[in-house]
């Protein structure tokens, strides 16, 4: 796949990961698994890039004694994930009028 | 591995990075581990599943803006040797660099000609649709009908083919800005250490 292609896809399904309630990291991955399979070292930089821009904030909160950061989604990364369904709707679309031709031809 | 022993490879091979961005990331990949060490794995085993810090760490550099990566790269002082073998290569060195250098700017002198010759011929093209309007009134005024029928002719052709290359041309510029942007990836994965 396109790697501009896939980078975007992969912000978008880490806010879909955060979208219900605030995750963190190794969640965040675990939650995925079944549908796109994504190491730390390709989420680090994503979270940083989500951050930088304001889809999502991070707090540090205490857990068994160690720190863990949690990410939560801002309503701009919610309007964020609207974007992505109304964009995929239209390539949808486009998608079921090229497969339509292929089978008219067959 | 243990953790320690990885945290501690990963931040070698990140100084020279600023300090906030080096604790950034060691809390993450330390709390990765921990993670991973809860859901029942051995501290080996966690380590393990993260990969090897030249990964991690080249896939970190990657992503830092070029002027903090040279600066990472650059890290610590040069001893008196290496002062003294920079500059008793300088013969050898300083022509190969820029040589490298001028066939860099070369190739982006070649790019962006091809950009701009695109925008001036698109201007030509809508010049030659406003003279061709001047040429017809003209013709006009003198009563020199068939010269009036050219002159529009000629003008109408120029600002259709105008408006065609102009819808284009956005095209065309995105070309000198994807050229500009493989080369800086190709930069900053040769500095990462990042690649094939």
């Amino acid at each position: 796949m396109d790697i501009q292609l896939k980078r975007g896809l992969l912000e978008v399904c880490v806010l879909a990961a955060i979208r219900g309630e605030d995750s963190y990291g190794y969640q965040i991955i675990k939650d995925m698994k079944p549908y796109v399979e994504i190491s730390e070292s390709t989420l680090y930089p994503i979270l940083r890039r989500l951050e930088a821009a304001e889809l999502l904030t991070v707090r540090s909160s205490e857990y068994r004694g160690r720190l863990r950061k949690y990410y939560r989604i801002t309503p701009l990364g919610e309007k964020r994930l609207r974007d992505f369904r109304e964009e995929w709707e239209q390539i949808l679309a486009i998608y079921k009028f090229i497969t339509r031709e292929d089978s008219n031809h067959e | 591995m243990n953790k320690q022993e990885f945290l501690d490879a990963l931040r070698a091979s990140l100084e020279g990075l600023p300090r906030e961005d080096i604790e950034a990331s060691l809390e993450f990949y330390g709390e990765a581990i921990d993670d991973r060490m809860e859901s029942g794995l051995t501290e080996q085993e966690a380590v393990a599943e993260i990969g090897s810090v030249e990964e991690v760490a080249a896939q970190i550099l990657s992503e830092m803006p070029l002027p903090k990566l040279i600066k990472a790269r650059a890290k610590g002082s040069p001893s008196g040797w290496q002062i003294a073998l920079i500059v008793l290569g300088s013969p050898v060195w300083l022509p190969l660099l820029l040589a490298a250098a001028i066939c860099l700017l070369a190739a982006y002198l070649v790019v962006w000609s091809v950009v701009i010759s695109f925008y001036a011929l698109d201007a030509a093209l809508a010049m030659g649709a406003i003279g061709g309007l001047a040429g017809t009134v003209q013709s006009l005024t003198q009563g020199n009908f068939s010269g009036a029928g050219m002159a529009f002719g000629i003008g109408m052709i120029s600002a259709g083919l105008s408006v065609l290359l102009f819808l284009g041309m956005g095209r065309v510029s995105k070309l000198g800005v994807q050229f500009h942007r493989a080369v800086l990836r190709r930069c900053k994965n040769r500095l990462a250490g990042k690649g094939k």
